[in-house]
């Protein structure tokens, strides 16, 4: 059972829970179990194709999903998962 | 609506014109009830733009997921993010739009010569195609 840190403005999907615990061996699991459970945050996370959304990065502790095997990175009853967004702007006639 | 308080508000224009010609970003810390945000707290955050600032922002999510660990240990909340818009008006750009998150507040300021001009707020869609204003008090 990993613990998932909801961001304030997904509460309201998860019965104004800060976290939640869901089954699950991998981050891939683990996602699953959490938008099984709490289905109305499928939306906020994932595309419809199924695919996390190009702003949302899943955090293992400490460290990118990215960078250690994505959905399939292990996840242990003592892990801790968070959603967090990619944020940048800039102005026109910034260099993109 | 999203009403920033006193002290936040202070150091998120200090920050917007230390930073000028630059842009700076940051982190707003408070709470939420039903419709309304309030925000206590203001983190500024470091550009980790990695080219011309004056133009360009970038927030690390590392560092935001500090500020989210921040607000859960001061009991609050991150209900929004800020920048600055060195001598520009305080709108969402494109790039803003196309780099935004539909779950939080956007704050603009407009630093003009270096000196705060005026503020705008702004909620940006799931498909990042549009930002409808939100009403900012300050």
């Amino acid at each position: 059972m990993a613990k998932i840190l909801i961001p304030t403005p997904l509460r309201q999907f998860t019965a104004k829970q800060d976290s939640v615990t869901v089954p699950g061996a991998t981050v891939g699991e683990v996602l699953t179990a959490l938008t099984t459970e709490y289905p109305d945050l499928r939306k906020q996370i994932f595309t419809e194709e199924g695919k996390l959304r190009s702003f949302v990065n899943v955090y293992l502790n400490d460290e990118d999903i990215r960078y250690i095997g994505r959905d399939a990175a292990p996840a242990a009853d003592a892990d801790t998962l968070s959603l967090v967004p990619s944020i940048a702007g800039g102005m026109p006639g910034g260099t993109n | 609506m999203i009403r920033i308080e006193p002290e936040p508000w202070a150091a998120m224009v200090a920050h917007g014109q230390a930073s000028y010609p630059n842009e700076c970003c940051g982190a707003m810390l408070g709470s939420t009830e039903r419709d309304s945000k309030t925000v206590r707290q203001a983190i500024a955050l470091e550009n980790a733009f990695d080219g011309v600032q004056a133009a360009r922002y970038e927030l690390r999510p590392e560092d935001l997921l500090a500020a989210d660990k921040a607000a859960r240990e001061r009991k609050m909340d991150l209900i929004g993010i800020y920048h600055s818009h060195p001598d520009c008006d305080a709108y969402f750009s494109t790039t803003d739009l196309q780099n935004s998150c539909p779950w939080y507040s956007f704050v603009v300021l407009s630093i003009q010569k270096g000196e705060f001009h005026h503020a705008n707020c702004f909620l940006p869609n799931f498909d990042q195609t549009e930002a409808p204003k939100e009403e900012l008090i300050y």
